[in-house]
This record gives C-alpha cells, sequence and structure tokens, in this order.
C-alpha cells in the first residue's frame, strides 16, 4: 500500500465571479521514503496540491488516503491530529510566530498534540541544535535572520517526528550556502529516518537532486522519475 | 495587584502552554489590553457599588427592624414616620404622647410585654458640652431592648447620673467619652461605656434610664413635658397575629399609630426599588457597552492573527484549541478588569457610604459571606461578558480552512 495515494483530486477556488482549477483531477502515489519535488510556474497549483496533501485544504471532489485513510472525510478533530502526527508543514514564506521565541515556535506543534510529552523542550532544543542554531533558541523571530527563520520553520517541521514533510519553496529566499545546507538536511533525514519529503521548488537545479519530479501545469500534473536518492520502505 | 499579576505569570510561564501563548499575546498590544480591562474594570465596580448599595441597605433595614425586639411598636398618632425615621435612619425627631396610654396599651388582648422609651436630641450651646446627638431615655424596669446589650457592655444596668455611648456616638462626637463627665440640658452625666454595634437606633445615641428626664425636664431647655414618652414597644403573645392585636390597640386607642415589626422601613425599601431600576438600567447599558466593545477588539485582533491562527491549524491546532488559547486570553482580560473593579467599586462604596446620608445614617453593613457573594457576582458578571463579547469573533476564526487564513494576509 503506498504511504500516500491520491485519486481524482479536484480543487476549484471561486474568485469573485470566475472559477479557478487549481487541482484538476490529479492522481498519484507517494510511496513511503520517496523524496519528492515539484516545480512549475506560479499558480501552476503546486501549493493548492501540498495543501490538499496536508490536509489543510479540502478537495472539491476526489480523494487523499493517508495509508489506506481517506483524510478527506476526517473531522475536524481527526484531520487535526493527522496534519499535527503524520505531516511537517514548511510554508513559503516566514510562518513564525512573532510573539513566541525560536524554541517555543519549536514547541508548538508540542503543545496541540494528544501526547503531552514532559521531553517536548529537550527535543526541540535538540532539533534547534541539529539545525544549528541552537544558540538562539530564546530570541524572537524578529532577531533571526530569513536563514535562520527557515531553520526554526524546519525544527518545528520536525518537532513531532512525522512520517511525511510537506515544503513549501523551503530554500525560496536563501542564499546558496544555507539553500545547500538545508537540502543536505533533508537528504540526510530522507535517508536515516526514511521520512518521506514533497517539496515545491522554482529550481530546476534543487528539483533535480529529487528521486521523483512532478511538474504542476494548469493544475494539471505530469511525473518524470529519476534516481531515487533513497529506496522506497517496502 | 500588577506585582501579583506579574508573579502569577512568572508561575504560569514556567512551562510552554496554552496560558503562555494567551499571555504573550495580551502583552503584545498593552494599550489595547489595558483599555479593556479598564472597560470591564468600570463595569465592575458599578455592579459592586450598585449591589452593595442595595445590600447594605436592604439587610440593613431588616437587621435594625429584627433586633429591635419588638413585635409592636406603639406610636403617636401621624408620628409613625418620625419613628421610623430615629429607629431606622438615626434621624433627629422628637414626637410625644402621653405616658398614661401605656396602660391601656397593656389592657389589649394579645399583649404579651411592654416597655416604653423616650427619645430626645441635644442642642448646642451652653446647656450641652457635647455636640448634638439623640438621646434615648429607658424604663430599666420593664425594658427588653437595651438590656441584653448593657450587659454585654458592661454587665449591669445605669444608675442615675450615668449614660452609656452607642457604638457609633463614640466616634461621632469625636471625643473619647469612656468616664467622661459630660454636661446635657445642664445636668452631669458619666459615660460609663460604649455599646457594641446594634445596627439599631442605639448606635447613634446616648443611652440613659428614664429617672435623669425627670432633671433634664427641669431645666426647662429641652421639648419634652413630664409625663411624656416617645413609643411603646411591645411583645405579643405566642398564637396572636401582631397585625390583628396592631389593628385593636390602633381601633381602642385612637391616640396612637401602630407599626408592625415586618413594616418597619417600608417607606425606604420601596424608595430604594426604585434606585434598584436606575442601577440596574445603568448595568445593563454599560453591559451590552462593553460586550460590544469587547466585541469590536476581538473581531479587530481576529483579523488581525488569522495568519497566525492559520500557521496553527496547519501544525496541528483544531477548532477547539483555537478557541481554548482565545477564551484564555477573554479570561485574563476579564479577570484582571474584574478584580481591579472589585478593589475600585469597593473603595467607591466604602468612601460614599461615609458621605452619603442614607447610608450614614443607617450605618449600614454587610457580612462578610454577603461581601463574598457580591464580590463573586462581580468577577463573575465581568468574566462572563468579556467571554460573550469575544465568542463571535472566536467562532469566526475557528472556522476558517488554515490556507485562507494563511493567504488572508
Amino acid at each position: 500500500m503506498p504511504q500516500i495515494e491520491i485519486a481524482e483530486l479536484t480543487k476549484i477556488y471561486s474568485v469573485d465571479r470566475s472559477v479557478i482549477t487549481a487541482a484538476d483531477n490529479i492522481s498519484l502515489k507517494i510511496e513511503k521514503g520517496e523524496f519528492i519535488s515539484i516545480v512549475g510556474h506560479s499558480g501552476s497549483g503546486k501549493t493548492t496540491l501540498l495543501s490538499l496533501i496536508g490536509g489543510i485544504i479540502r478537495p472539491t471532489s476526489g480523494r487523499v488516503l493517508y495509508e489506506g485513510t481517506d483524510i478527506c472525510s476526517l473531522g475536524d478533530e481527526k484531520l487535526s491530529e493527522y496534519r499535527n502526527e503524520k505531516i511537517g508543514f514548511m510554508f513559503q514564506f516566514a510562518s513564525l510566530l512573532p510573539i513566541l521565541t525560536a524554541k517555543e515556535n519549536v514547541l508548538l506543534p508540542g503543545l496541540f498534540g494528544s501526547q503531552k510529552n514532559m521531553t517536548n523542550e529537550r527535543k526541540a532544543m535538540e532539533f534547534l541544535e541539529m539545525v544549528g542554531i541552537g544558540d538562539r533558541a530564546n530570541a524572537y523571530p524578529s532577531q533571526l535572520s530569513g536563514g535562520q527563520q527557515r531553520r526554526v520553520a524546519i525544527a518545528r517541521a520536525l518537532m513531532n517526528e512525522p512520517d511525511v514533510i510537506l515544503a513549501d519553496e523551503p530554500t525560496g529566499d536563501l542564499d546558496e550556502e544555507t539553500e545547500a545546507e538545508i537540502m543536505e538536511l533533508f537528504k540526510e533525514l530522507n535517508r536515516e529516518k526514511k521520512v518521506t519529503f514533497v517539496f515545491i521548488t522554482h529550481s530546476l537545479d534543487l528539483a533535480k537532486q529529487a528521486g521523483k519530479q512532478l511538474r504542476m501545469s494548469r493544475g494539471k500534473l505530469a511525473v518524470s522519475e529519476a534516481e531515487p536518492l533513497c529506496a522506497p520502505a517496502l | 495587584m500588577p506585582a501579583l499579576f506579574f508573579v502569577i505569570g512568572k508561575v504560569l510561564m514556567t512551562k510552554f502552554n496554552f496560558t503562555v501563548v494567551a499571555l504573550k499575546n495580551l502583552k503584545r498590544k498593552p494599550f489595547r489590553t489595558g483599555v479593556l480591562v479598564f472597560a470591564i474594570s468600570l463595569l465592575v465596580s458599578l455592579i459592586i457599588f450598585s449591589l452593595s448599595f442595595i445590600a447594605s441597605v436592604s439587610s440593613s433595614i431588616k437587621k435594625a427592624s429584627d433586633r429591635l425586639g419588638a413585635d409592636l411598636i406603639v406610636v403617636p398618632i401621624g408620628a409613625r414616620g418620625y419613628a421610623e425615621a430615629f429607629l431606622l435612619e438615626s434621624k433627629k425627631a422628637e414626637f410625644y404622647m402621653n405616658k398614661n396610654l401605656i396602660d391601656r396599651v397593656k389592657k389589649i388582648e394579645g399583649i404579651e410585654a411592654l416597655t416604653y422609651q423616650i427619645y430626645l436630641s441635644t442642642i448646642g450651646g451652653v446647656c450641652c458640652d457635647v455636640e448634638a446627638t439623640r438621646i434615648i431615655a429607658f424604663d430599666q424596669e420593664s425594658d427588653f431592648i437595651v438590656k441584653p446589650w448593657l450587659k454585654k457592655a458592661i454587665g449591669r444596668g445605669l444608675n442615675k447620673g450615668e449614660a452609656i455611648a452607642g457604638y457609633e456616638t463614640n466616634f461621632n462626637l469625636g471625643v473619647e467619652l469612656l468616664d467622661l463627665e459630660t454636661t446635657i440640658f445642664h445636668n452631669k452625666f458619666k459615660v460609663v461605656g460604649v455599646l457594641e454595634k446594634t445596627g439599631t437606633a442605639l448606635d447613634n445615641a446616648l443611652v440613659m434610664t428614664e429617672e435623669n428626664i425627670k432633671d433634664i425636664v427641669g431645666s426647662g431647655k429641652s421639648p419634652i413635658n413630664e409625663g411624656q414618652i416617645s413609643l411603646i414597644f411591645t411583645k405579643v403573645k405566642k398564637g396572636f397575629d401582631p397585625y390583628e392585636v396592631g389593628r385593636t390597640v390602633e381601633g381602642n386607642i385612637v391616640e396612637v399609630d401602630v407599626v408592625a415589626r415586618s413594616d418597619m422601613g417600608k417607606e425606604i425599601l420601596g424608595t430604594l426599588k426604585d434606585i434598584n431600576k436606575i442601577f440596574l438600567l445603568s448595568i445593563v447599558l454599560s453591559s451590552i457597552l462593553a460586550v460590544f466593545l469587547v466585541w469590536a477588539i476581538f473581531s479587530a485582533i481576529a483579523n488581525e492573527r488569522s495568519r497566525e491562527v492559520g500557521i496553527m491549524r496547519a501544525v496541528g491546532a483544531n477548532e477547539s484549541h483555537i478557541v481554548k488559547l482565545f477564551i484564555i486570553e477573554v479570561f485574563f482580560i476579564g479577570l484582571a478588569g474584574s478584580l481591579i473593579g472589585l478593589a475600585v467599586g469597593t473603595s467607591v462604596s466604602l468612601s460614599l457610604a461615609r458621605g452619603f446620608k442614607l447610608l450614614k445614617n443607617i450605618s449600614a453593613s454587610l457580612t462578610v459571606l454577603q461581601q463574598a457573594e457580591i464580590a463573586v457576582a462581580g468577577l463573575l458578571i465581568g468574566i462572563i461578558i468579556c467571554i460573550a463579547g469575544a465568542l463571535m469573533p472566536i467562532n469566526r476564526i475557528k472556522k476558517l480552512e488554515p490556507l485562507l487564513a494563511i493567504k488572508e494576509e
């Protein structure tokens, strides 16, 4: 069974009086441990597809199955639990809460989790150390650079040790050096912890580093396979 | 108060939890939070003052009439209002009737016991060396009103030439009366003690026995003549209806009116009902205004934070988490406003009570339980109004789809 199976997925937005089909009858299977990139022009529906997989929007029609369970049929509580426990989300913008410190931002998914873990604080520090900003744990987002904020967002996405990380242009506004470091971190997590990665990028170079490359155009999906970076788990 | 909040905040914020996020949200716009807290504190002040006023006046009247210890009060005809004013509000009132009416009242069926009192007011000037105050003279032999208090205060009755000060009199006259030799209507009196607070007219009077009145009458400076009394307190035998006995007294003795204990203070309570309505209207209008203010501010907050809420939803917050987060914020605003309002309302009540004639004369006081009930009511109303105002915006924001909330920016 694939980890994620998308079947005839369609998402239509009504904006003013016009109708926009952001995802048009998409079907896709994602195996556990895959490393997937999505490319496409602005407005091609990449973010919509990622949001549908992540359960942060509901489709107009079609299904998203996670390990056989249709997440589109889940109620608010179960769907939130899915987002909290199975998915780590990274947005294309700085998505940290400005009133919280870096460590508190990382702790945020733990706050909403069903298991209140006493070791959360230690875990958050470990992830901050892992992304290289352990010394800025008590800094507020306004005191961090763009790259540091991205790293905090990565640590937050990892906090609940999700099975899948969905990243919307995770290195969008970063310098080349930081971008390379972050991609290396992703690959390491993918390799060592078998975390499935689906990330959107405008950079073809980055896209090529993925085992599977998806191209979105006007809501439709095209798939091209590349040499996988790690073998899918069986 | 701010120090208390600081300590509570420190304790609550040691671990990362919903309270930490809520308090940080409140801290980010201190002026806006301050406005809300101020508005709620004003409302709660008004509630506390209104409830304290109404409760203290009502309970003081009830307490005073209950503690009189008499079922019926027989007063000169037309003097019912003066008698109530003297007994409940400690107002200056001089009303007299013939002492021989006592025997006629005694003969009425259903009367078990009676005693009488004489009321006087001192006058400023050469005849008296104390400030103008009320004097209550009682008949030591038949009395059942003053004796229990006297026993508690000095453990004995009063002798000729002795007086005892009511609880408030001791302060009102501005002198330390104990063991003081004082002159009233050219007669020297020794003040031998101070009564406990009784919640009755005794609190605002100098109390002495009737035998002293003869000397005062002799001075010619007082308005009273020999053989006159102010009123008769009566106890009704078991099995007799006080109202029925009162009607019989009035029917048989045309020179008197009768006031039943349960009818005492009816006029004041009637006036109080009108004041009550005014307070109620003010509270309702202020509450609506507070709800509207909270609604307006939280609508703005909900719009401002839609992206943050979207982020929280995306990382796993469900609708009830979002509601919880906002409700904690609102609760803290309500709690802080209510606590400040409680302090302000209580201070205003106390300071106004000193200058408010009705409260001052009635020597209004609330029991600890009544004060606690009013405090709890004020706290609850303040918090509930805050939550009521914020509910609609919270309900709107919790329903936003995470991605739409994020993209709204």
